[in-house]
């Protein structure tokens, strides 16, 4: 596979202390500071998730987390070239142009798009960086994830060696900052190592460690380690106004605790194809297959068990749905609705089947199963006897909340099979932050849908997180 | 929650215009009703009777634990009880002999429901009789009348005001009997948010206005004494009809909670519109 096409798909990497992770469909370039989302974003990259569903997760926690990233679209059609930050440089040679882009131009970001570029460089400044980048030495690279200060592509040829010679060895050995903290509990071996070579292989010694080790590590992080970033950076950095209290109060266990370590993994090119068909539709609509069976969380706990990544300081949230849902989903369907809809029996809501489940920030627990009204001192009024609501009280010393502030219901026509929430004429109001959307405030009456994932704040310090039932 | 202590008190009077009192009310904590029948001789007496003896049944059974999730539906089962009774003493009569018979009664009933730590009134009202809330020297009617006038305001083409003087008034659009029909509103209220629950034949609303009661209630600390007055006061204003009123009060409430400011009292329908 090294072999078919080196030049279109092939980059090569500089150390430096970033992080980059390739993969078939998106490249993507991270700080180090956000280390703790590199190993998930990995998952999902080696997962096949495409550019815009990086460009979700990563906006997931708010762009002011993200001082600095760069993506670049892989695969076929034009390549997206998206940078942001000032210590992010390319230069793009394009139809016989050189075009510099600076992350920092843009304000939020620099987005461009090359037909076929002839050649791309990426250039990630940082502390130690005062020693040029050209003093470094290129290493090959077709997936994987390593520490980088910049990236080319086609890869230049500073080292000779092939693909499948792993250059991991060297890296680590001549440059410190390659192999940094996360990349040493993950095995810096495997995981550096290019995947595509390591497939070629005969399945035998040299393979199985690559195949059996690095695989589970990445994989199973994203659950732990998505989270770890919402806590730790809700600890650590001044929250913003909608921010989920997560350390708050004992929030309630995980609903439903990632099986043991699924045995039938498969071989690490089959990854992506085996959630697509299970993965949203069942897991929203059929309460036969519970999340646990789904591929990606099953491994989590695991991980956790041997990995002292900072996920193990903060107790995890609840759940982190949103964060693996879009692993090996079709790449057109990132918010998994589509699916879920088309899935469900038009019977399934209206004989009472949860729609979601709320996780209020002060440790209550409500499936959504009928209309469920939330608030300082909830009233209901002019129901009808089959359809009496859910009366959820919360806490607002602030008095921020009002009496009957949210009203969450399980959806209809378009919104079927989701839960839907609307605001209830609250006196301060309600933001509500999907996942990969920017926080959104609600307007009084006008009902939305929900995602799993999705995060409501009443204010007061009381979000409620939305999750499968 | 500590557990809180309902008081209440209730009177009724045929007023200065009926012969008979069709009004009836049940005050059986925790469950308080009352239903202003009507039909042609005494056929309105009858249908309020069952109302009051169906849910003096429920009262001795309450609605706890569990059942609090599907207190609405207990109480639309015990409506459909009175419905039946109705229906088949409708038949009885008309086996008899009796002509254009058409038994029917309002109700207004308020449970005290009480689940885990939480207690909460659910509130139910078919017809025009009324539910009012009393709390912060604050009036406010809880229940929407099922009345050809309330349609009229809600579509917009009277005022309140000329609701109360409408020809139609006491035409009413649903109610329990063989030849009415319509399902009850329900309400849910936290208790704080309903500190003195009044429940109110039209024979009350009808006769004095909002204010009046308003004042009856701050003025009147025993709310047996409270529902004596507001019965008094219409029967002054008149008593064109069976004036029957329930005063109850929440007594032990913890004010850790203290309700909402002015701005919050705006109800809900009117801040959207419409319910959602």
């Amino acid at each position: 596979m090294s072999l078919t096409s080196p030049t279109a798909h092939a980059w090569s990497y500089r150390g430096g202390d970033w992080y980059a992770v390739f993969g078939d469909n998106v490249s993507v370039l991270l700080p180090p500071v956000q280390k703790d989302t590199v190993v998930s974003i990995w998952a999902l990259v080696d997962g096949g998730a495409d550019f815009n569903e990086i460009l979700d997760v990563l906006l997931a926690s708010g762009l002011s987390r993200l001082p600095g990233f760069a993506l670049v679209s892989g695969g076929p059609g034009p390549t997206r070239l998206l940078l942001r930050g000032a210590e992010v440089t390319a230069t793009v040679v394009a139809d016989g142009e050189t075009v510099e882009l600076d992350g920092v131009a843009g304000g939020t970001w620099v987005e461009r798009s090359f037909a076929d570029p002839e050649a791309l460089s990426i250039r990630l400044s940082t502390a130690e960086a005062a020693d040029p980048p050209a003093s470094g030495e290129d290493y090959p690279i077709l997936t994987g994830l390593v520490r980088a200060g910049r990236i080319d592509r086609p890869a230049l040829s500073s080292v000779a060696a092939p693909l499948d010679e792993a250059p991991v060895v060297a890296a680590p050995v001549d440059e410190a900052p390659v192999v940094a903290a996360p990349v040493d509990e993950v095995d810096a071996g495997p995981v550096t190592e290019m995947m595509d070579a390591v497939e070629e292989q005969p399945v035998g010694a040299p393979a199985a460690d690559p195949l059996s080790d690095p695989l589970p590590d990445p994989l199973s992080d994203p659950l732990p380690d998505l989270d770890a970033e919402h806590s730790a950076a809700d600890d650590a950095e001044t929250p913003e106004d909608w921010v989920t209290p997560w350390g708050l109060p004992p929030g309630p266990p995980p609903p439903a605790p990632p099986s043991p370590p699924a045995p039938p993994m498969p071989a690490v090119p089959d990854i992506p194809s085996v959630p697509p068909a299970t993965d949203d539709g069942d897991a929203l609509g059929d309460d036969t297959q519970p999340p646990g069976e789904q591929p990606p969380p099953p491994l989590a706990d695991q991980a956790d068990a041997d990995e002292s990544s900072p996920a193990d300081d903060v107790p995890p949230p609840p759940l982190g749905i949103g964060a693996w849902e879009s692993i090996g989903e079709p790449a057109n369907d990132h918010d998994g609705q589509t699916n879920a809809e088309a899935a469900l029996t038009p019977d399934a809501a209206r004989s009472g089947q949860p729609v979601a489940k709320l996780l209020v920030s002060d440790g209550q627990n409500v499936l959504v199963d009928r209309v469920v009204l939330i608030g300082r001192a909830p009233e209901a009024r002019r129901f009808t006897s089959s359809e009496q609501p859910q009366l959820i009280t919360v806490p607002s010393r602030q008095h921020e909340i009002s009496s009957t502030h949210v009203e969450v219901r399980p959806g209809t026509g378009a919104d079927h099979g989701t839960a839907v929430v609307t605001d209830m004429g609250s006196t301060n109001g309600t933001v509500l932050v999907q996942p990969g959307l920017g926080p959104e405030d609600l307007k009084p009456g006008i009902a939305v849908q929900l995602i799993p994932g999705a995060i409501i704040d009443l204010g007061d310090g009381i979000t409620i997180q939305v999750s499968r039932p | 929650m500590t557990r809180v202590e309902l008081h209440h008190g209730g009177a009724s009077d045929v007023g200065l215009v009926r012969e008979a009192n069709e009004d009836a009310y049940l005050a059986a904590p925790p469950v308080f009703v009352v239903a202003d029948g009507m039909g042609g001789h005494d056929a309105g007496d009858v249908a309020s009777r069952f109302v009051v003896e169906e849910f003096a049944a429920l009262a001795e059974s309450g609605i706890t634990g569990s059942d609090a999730d599907k207190a609405a539906e207990r109480v639309a089962a015990t409506f459909a009880r009175v419905q039946e009774r109705i229906a088949a003493y409708e038949a009885e009569q008309q086996d008899a002999g009796a002509v254009g018979f058409n038994a029917g009664t309002t109700a207004v009933v308020a449970v005290l429901v009480e689940q885990d730590d939480h207690a909460r009134w659910l509130l139910a009202n078919i017809g025009d009789s009324r539910i009012y809330r009393y709390t912060d020297t604050h009036l406010e009617q809880v229940s929407v009348d099922h009345s050809v006038v309330q349609e009229m305001i809600d579509a917009g083409s009277i005022t309140v005001a000329e609701a109360a003087t409408h020809p139609s008034r006491h035409v009413i659009t649903r109610a329990l009997g063989a030849a009415a029909s319509g399902e009850a509103d329900y309400f849910l209220l936290p208790l704080p948010a309903a500190e003195r629950l009044l429940l109110c034949s039209d024979g009350i609303s009808g006769m004095i206005d909002d204010q009046q009661i308003a004042d009856i209630l701050a003025d009147t600390e025993d709310p047996r004494d409270a529902a004596d007055r507001l019965v008094a006061a219409a029967v002054r204003a008149g008593g064109r009809d069976n004036a029957t009123a329930v005063v109850i009060d929440v007594v032990g409430l913890a004010h850790d909670m203290p309700y909402d400011s002015d701005a919050e009292r705006l109800s809900l329908e009117e801040k959207l519109g419409a319910l959602p």
